[in-house]
């Protein structure tokens, strides 16, 4: 299991960030929502925040703490989830109609 | 045809779409499994990789200071090992205390330090009149859980250097060819190369902390300890060649340690700290120069924090414990005297004086309320938190696991393994100026890492449970292994 803690880890993460990107990006074409740098800025920071929740959660069980895992879990992942939806309001997630290809 | 590429365009940005969305669940679970990894981690254990000198990694010139963050409000006075030290106090006292002659029965040191602090004489007492009867009682019915946590502490101090029994000026010099060491020092390059040469062979033997200071006389007692080859009857003169101060050290074990009061034991890292500076000394005596080993348990005759706040390791807590970046108050150091010329460490703030003043954990699961909730003191000359050292100690005397207590050890913020949760939570704290990083943080561990009422670590007769701040590690829980009733 030294694989998660190896700097191949973070390799093969950063290759599943560049796909959320990269899919993220064709999904908000089909939906013509404009999307500015700012916006990427934005959406960037929440995922990294979700990243830090999930591996506070994980750390705290590992460290044979659950309560800690537990109110600290919910606590961060209601910020994320209120933050989200705060956010797919701000950037216009789900404002514009879907985009018809011809 | 224009069809057939519409369906391989449509299908490759499908296929990115899902794959960008597997990403997010592949990505989170192994944020996940990494986190649970991290928290496990056996190189987590701050510690575990001494011999290498990898565990001092905090950045000290950051946060080097030109002085120390205690303060120095007045005149200093050195302290009196045979009264102010409770370990010596409290032997004396146990020895010489006659019930029907009460005062008059102790020594004329001991009566006028008594006479002055009445308070301590009712709590030193306190122990052997009410405590001691309690424990015993408690003992037969409880002590069986504890078995094996006692093994392991007896089996870590049971390699212990024999203490000193000769003066200064006898002990710390080389003691010629016969031994290796050469009664004229050798010539060093400069003083730099010495400290870094020292530091590595501190690290070599098994150091995870050192730094190196000019000795302050302040710390040095003005009354030796019995024991030491110095007569306690008269005023420690402090030799000239205690010029500086190495201070090294380890940590305890970590899981026994957050199984406090019961299960961890200082024993573990006092013996290995011990062991180090007695072979320091002996690398230095081959070099030609005089070295003194001032070490755990009870064998000094100086007192060691301070000493170890001047040379860089970390800075006073309110619990009275130095707080390090790397071990947090996790350090069992000792000293060694010389006066081989070297190149001292200057001592660090990262912002310790700042989080204690909110964060008061320690007093609050402190069960003998030994450590203040209010505002620091002048002692000694120095503005300071009081302990009030014969609460504390009578509470060690109280429990029926190993020896001490070390709550206040345990439940320090800083006091985390290191993996990438904690030493963000350090980093941040230290770099924060405005404070308020801290006090979130403060917040957020007493809410996240709930503790048991203080009362709740006394034995049964006395109002408690017998409580550890957290379960023993498997290798300790007696009742897996041996086949007794508990």
């Amino acid at each position: 299991m030294q694989f998660f803690t190896s700097g191949f880890f973070w390799f093969i993460e950063g290759i599943f960030l560049c796909l959320i990107i990269i899919g993220l990006k064709y999904w908000t074409e089909e939906r013509n929502i404009p999307m500015p740098f700012w916006k990427w800025l934005v959406i960037l920071i929440w995922i990294l925040y979700s990243g830090f929740t999930i591996a506070f959660i994980g750390t705290c069980l590992g460290e044979n703490e659950p309560a800690a895992a537990l109110k600290g879990g919910m606590l961060f992942s209601l910020i994320a989830i209120v933050s989200a939806y705060g956010l797919s309001r701000l950037l216009g997630f789900f404002r514009l109609t879907r985009h018809q290809p011809k | 045809m224009e069809k057939s590429e519409d369906w391989r365009k449509l299908s490759r940005r499908q296929f990115l779409k899902a794959s960008g969305a597997a990403s997010a669940v592949m990505g989170s679970a192994g944020l996940g499994v990494f986190g649970y990894q991290a928290g496990k981690d056996s190189f987590s254990y701050t510690g575990c990789e001494s011999f290498q000198g990898q565990a001092e990694n905090f950045n000290r010139q950051r946060f080097a200071a030109d002085h120390a963050t205690y303060e120095k409000v007045g005149v200093a006075s050195r302290v009196d090992a045979r009264t102010e030290v409770i370990f010596s106090r409290v032997s004396s006292l146990m020895r010489q205390w006659d019930e029907e002659k009460g005062l008059d029965s102790l020594d004329k040191g001991l009566q006028a330090y008594y006479k002055k602090h009445p308070y301590d004489l009712k709590e030193d007492l306190h122990a052997r009149k009410k405590i001691f009867p309690k424990r015993q009682k408690d003992e037969i019915k409880y002590k069986k859980k504890f078995v094996l946590a006692k093994a392991w502490s007896n089996a870590m101090s049971a390699v212990w250097p024999p203490g000193i029994r000769e003066t200064p000026e006898r002990y710390d010099f080389p003691r010629g060819e016969q031994y290796g060491e050469p009664v004229e020092p050798l010539k060093m390059k400069s003083p730099e190369k010495t400290s870094q040469l020292i530091k590595q062979i501190s690290y070599q033997l098994g150091s995870t902390l050192v730094g190196i200071t000019k000795l302050n006389p302040d710390w040095v007692y003005s009354y030796p300890m019995w024991g030491r080859g110095l007569n306690p009857e008269l005023p420690l003169e402090i030799p000239g060649h205690w010029e500086y101060a190495i201070v090294i050290g380890t940590p305890m074990s970590w899981d026994p340690m957050y199984a406090n009061p019961n299960y961890g034991t200082s024993f573990d890292a006092y013996a290995k700290s011990r062991i180090i500076a007695y072979r320091l000394i002996k690398f230095i005596r081959q070099l030609g120069y005089p070295a003194r080993p001032h070490t755990p348990g009870v064998e000094y005759d100086l007192m060691v924090p301070p000493i170890a706040i001047d040379a860089g390791l970390g800075e006073q807590g309110r619990h009275g414990v130095m707080i390090t970046p790397e071990l947090g108050s996790n350090f069992r150091p000792a000293v060694v005297t010389t006066n081989i010329p070297m190149k001292t460490d200057k001592p660090i703030d990262f912002g310790v004086q700042d989080f204690c003043k909110t964060c008061r954990i320690c007093a609050k699961n402190c069960p003998s309320r030994a450590i203040p909730m209010g505002d620091k003191e002048v002692v000694r000359g120095y503005r300071r938190y009081k302990i009030n050292s014969s609460r504390c100690y009578n509470f060690w005397y109280s429990n029926l696991g190993n020896i001490g207590c070390r709550l206040c050890v345990t439940v320090c913020p800083y006091t985390r393994k290191s993996n990438w949760l904690h030493r963000t939570a350090l980093e941040v704290t230290a770099n924060d100026p405005s404070g308020m990083s801290q006090r979130i943080l403060s917040k957020m561990q007493k809410s996240f890492y709930p503790a048991p009422h203080p009362q709740e670590y006394y034995i049964p007769s006395m109002g408690g449970k017998n409580e550890s701040y957290r379960e023993p590690p498997w290798w300790l829980q007696t009742e897996d292994f041996i086949d007794i009733d508990i």
